[in-house]
């Protein structure tokens, strides 16, 4: 049976933001992770949030810390 | 919102009912044999001779007043003479119980506080530290005419130099403690821990409490004690200041040895009147005054109701509180009872009171309850009580005649030295940032926030020059930040407060990431009190801190209008330049939000003489500037404009990674250009640049300025600039009538008529309130309004038609107000 993939995204952050950056991953690549648990924080210039994780399973990271991402782009799959 | 303190429901949500602690009124009962053992018959004697001097001196001030003349001394004293006659058992009766070490802040009602404490600290200290006190004084002036005036030595000789030293002052002399620069309500004299007076009512709360915090940062010993009247529970600034010393963090999240309440006690001498108004009964809530140490804490602040005639219940209730606060257990609340004999001041006609309510208090004078006892106990003789009346008489006359002696007391020569005064406005002195090590908790790196600015591109363009976005280059908001932490790391001195500065970083992210790797006492998010946060960061560096405060909005800065105007800006000058108060005031301008969160106020702050404001629009400036308002002794306001902070640099290659500093004071040209000169201040520097770009379109060559700094300022460049250009455009966001922008457009017209060919233009925005975001550009003054005003005005041939609203007629405007 195929696994099921969840996707981690950017959210809509306000009209006017387009992107933000990946601050930092509270979880490794490759860890098990239950769903709403905080996982990223990401920010932009006005403010810094961290993301829960869509589902629980396990955290592969798409984009690493540093990376700047544009809104909806994908952060990370939970599997 | 620290994530360490859970709000859980299951908690908050249970049924309960508050206890308040009993609070004592009237509660001690020590046999006066007991106290007498306790203290000694001579430390009574003398504390009774110490309120004996303190009347007599009172007694002094209220003759000049009435009569021009004491004892044979003919003197017109002009100044202000609020009198404590009768409620000197206050006063002495907390001396009595303080350390010499211990600092008083007074009220406006000082001399008795200033004297007692004084004469205390006079009592205990070891004679060779005050023959050091006094020959440090005014290198040796002020003991010089003290020993000439009453021949003696040691602690008599003290206590002349005190007396004379306050009463120099009072007469405005220049030999008093303060250079005649304080006078009656303000005197203090920081060696024998007498700090300022303040003659705005209850101003004392939050300079006390931000001195508190400091001996707590510092380690050490003594307490602070904020004096104040009963009328001073009616101040908003006094209840943001009991609050502010019993926050919950200070014992829930600091870590030792900085934990706990702060040492502050507030000591009401509760006389029952304000002037005229009647504190229990008319103008408050309470019916004892000391029943609101319990809406403050759940400790009530130890608050107690005790006798203010009788020294030993004064001197033991400050002893018991003095030892709470040593044990971290602060704040504390006396309520000390006690009635003023003497007018509120001398033009009192007492018609708030009857003869009969006089009457009854005068049985309850605190000398003569004081020399009964004493007496009664054998520790006195029968005229031993007039034997001090006549001796403080005879001292009290000599040091009169002292003081207004010209040769003993100068005055202070104006005449001679016309900038005497502005002299003593700044020191303007730096200081570095301390070669110390690291007092970070945890390596730059560790923190996610600060990772983020390191990766950051230094300079704000690309290789192919197309400018980078705020995610990607350091903007001005980093030029803060990095300035902030550089110094914060270097400089134990220096703690900043300030409304969510911790977790969120500030409203605006500025101290963002700072929260990682800074302990809390040294970054705390403060109550919403902005006159609390302006009183302490004040209390704070007069105590030998340094501190930044931020206020989330410069719309703010009304609710610290006492704080900012009287105290900030003031107590260098009122100190002749004894105190130092290296404060910086951030305040950001806003946007979008409004009449009461968009006004830029810099022309406001730049008008109180004592401050100096500075309105970075650059990521280089901002950090260069800042770096420079942390080393200044001086009290510097930053302006920070919420539009700015995401601007990252295109004047400069880069902004160094590395601290450096730029001059307050001295305005620079970001575009050079011979047909207009345009001197912006704040964001308006980047409508004149655009503005600039059209002109050179039309032929017209502008050189932008950016003002950077509005006090100090350096006019030099500007009058070079008028000399090549002949106009002169002054643009700023504040609005114009009686703006920093007039101002500068005046002086140059003055320094530099020669060189204008019309008169200059000052646009800023219209006297009347800023509107939402949807029509602000109505009201800032635009790119179009700019190159409307230069057109129109300066170059008429180069393009008639106005894009801008500005077609308005400002005589007409002023007429109806606007
Ligand atoms: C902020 C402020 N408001 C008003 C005054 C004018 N004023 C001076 S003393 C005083 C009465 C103060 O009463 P209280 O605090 O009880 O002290 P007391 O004069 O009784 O010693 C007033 C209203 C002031 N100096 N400061
Ligand atoms: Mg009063």
């Amino acid at each position: 049976m195929a696994q099921s993939v969840t996707v981690l995204l950017v959210p809509q952050l306000g009209t006017e933001v387009t992107e933000a950056e990946i601050t930092e991953w509270l979880m490794a690549d490759g860890e098990p992770v239950e769903a709403g648990e905080p996982v990223v924080n990401i920010s932009t210039t006005k403010m810094a949030m961290d993301l829960e994780a869509p589902a629980s399973g396990r955290l592969k990271i798409v984009m690493e810390e540093g990376e700047i991402a544009k809104v909806g782009d994908t952060l990370a799959e939970i599997s | 919102m620290p994530k360490a303190l859970v709000i859980d429901p299951a908690v908050t949500r249970q049924r309960d009912s508050l206890a308040v602690p009993p609070i004592p009124v009237h509660a001690y009962d020590v046999p006066f044999a007991d106290a007498l053992t306790l203290h000694g018959a001579e430390t009574l004697r003398d504390a009774l001779r110490h309120m004996v001097l303190i009347r007599e001196f009172e007694s002094m001030l209220a003759s000049f007043k009435a009569t021009g003349a004491y004892r044979g001394v003919d003197y017109a004293y002009r100044g202000p003479a609020h009198l404590s006659i009768g409620q000197e058992g206050a006063a002495v009766g907390a001396a009595l119980a303080l350390a010499p070490e211990d600092y008083t802040f007074g009220s406006h009602r000082s001399h008795g506080e200033f004297l007692a404490k004084g004469l205390g600290a006079i009592a205990r200290l070891p004679e060779a530290e005050l023959d050091g006190i006094m020959a440090r004084q005014d290198g040796g002036r002020l003991r010089e005419a003290a020993e000439t005036a009453v021949a003696g030595e040691g602690r008599a000789l003290a206590e002349t130099f005190l007396m004379l030293g306050f009463l120099a002052e009072i007469f405005m002399r220049a030999t008093g403690f303060n250079g005649g620069m304080g006078g009656s309500m303000h005197a203090f004299f920081p060696p024998l821990g007498c700090y300022p007076n303040n003659a705005i009512v209850g101003a004392s709360a939050g300079i006390a409490t931000g001195a508190a915090l400091r001996r707590r940062l510092a380690g050490e010993a003594g307490i602070c004690v904020a004096h104040a009247g009963d009328g001073a529970t009616g101040c908003g600034p006094v209840w943001e200041a009991m609050n502010f010393a019993a926050m919950g963090q200070l014992s829930t999240l600091w870590e030792a040895p900085f934990d706990g309440g702060l040492p502050v006690l507030f000591f009401f001498t509760n006389n029952f009147y304000a002037m005229g108004g009647q504190t229990s009964g008319e103008t408050m809530g309470w019916d004892r005054l000391s029943r609101i140490g319990a809406g403050v804490a759940p400790n009530a602040l130890h608050a107690e109701t005790v006798d203010g005639t009788d020294v030993l219940a004064v001197a033991d209730a400050v002893a018991r509180k003095r030892a709470l606060l040593v044990d971290r257990q602060g704040p504390a609340l006396l309520d000390v009872e006690c009635y003023r004999i003497s007018g509120h001041s001398t033009t009192d006609a007492n018609a708030y009171r009857s003869r009969d309510e006089l009457k009854l208090w005068e049985a309850h004078d605190p000398i003569a309850r004081l020399a009964t006892s004493l007496i009664d106990a054998g520790a006195l003789a029968e005229d031993g009580l007039a034997a001090l009346e006549e001796e403080a008489g005879r001292r009290i006359e000599a040091v009169t005649r002292a003081a207004v002696d010209e040769a003993l007391s100068p005055s202070v020569d104006i005449v001679a030295h016309p900038v005497l005064i502005g002299d003593l406005m700044f020191s303007g002195g730096e200081t570095p940032v301390p070669d110390a090590p690291s007092t970070l908790t945890a390596p730059r790196e560790a923190s996610a926030a600060l990772r983020k600015l390191a990766r950051k591109s230094r300079a704000g363009r690309d290789a192919d020059g197309a400018p980078l976005s705020p995610m990607r280059a350091i903007t001005l908001r980093d030029g803060l930040t990095e300035a902030i932490l550089d110094r914060m790391e270097r400089d134990p001195r220096l703690a900043a407060w300030g409304e969510e500065l911790r977790e969120w970083g500030g409203a605006f992210g500025v101290t963002r990431g700072l929260s990682d790797v800074l302990p809390y006492h040294r970054l705390f998010n403060a109550p919403i009190s902005e006159a609390a946060i302006v009183a302490t960061a004040i209390g704070h560096a007069m105590a030998g801190g340094r501190s930044m405060v931020e206020l989330m909005y410069a719309d703010f800065i009304g609710r610290a209008g006492d704080e900012i105007f009287n105290q900030l800006a003031k107590w260098q000058a009122m100190s002749a330049g004894q105190l130092k108060l290296p404060v910086v005031l951030r305040a950001s301008v806003g946007s979008k939000y409004g009449a009461q969160h968009s006004q830029d106020w810099s022309a406001l702050i730049a008008h109180i003489p004592g401050l100096k404001v500075i309105y970075p629009a650059t990521p280089y400036d901002a950090k260069g500037l800042m770096a420079s308002a942390l080393a200044s002794d001086d009290p510097v306001v930053v302006f920070e404009s919420q539009r700015l902070y995401d601007r990252v640099e295109q004047f400069r290659h880069a902004v160094p990674a590395e601290s450096y500093t730029l001059p307050l004071g001295v305005p620079e040209v970001k575009r050079e250009g011979r047909d207009v000169t345009v001197l912006t201040i704040g964001p308006s520097l980047y409508p004149a640049l655009d503005a600039a770009r059209d002109l050179a379109a039309l032929g017209v060559a502008a050189e932008v300025i950016d003002a950077r700094s509005l006090v100090p300022f350096d006019y030099a460049p500007v009058l070079a600039s008028v000399a090549r250009t002949g106009h002169l455009l002054v643009v700023s966001e504040a609005s114009e009538r009686g703006s920093m922008a007039q101002t500068l457009a005046a002086t140059v017209t003055r320094h530099g008529f020669a060189s204008l060919k019309a008169a200059p233009i000052v646009l800023g925005a219209p006297n009347w309130i800023v509107p939402g975001a949807e029509m602000e550009t109505t009201y800032f003054p635009q790119a179009h309004d700019i190159v409307d005003a230069v057109t129109a005005e300066f170059y008429p041939d180069r393009k008639p038609n106005r894009r801008g609203v500005r077609d308005w007629d400002g005589l007409s405007l002023a007429r109806r107000g606007l």
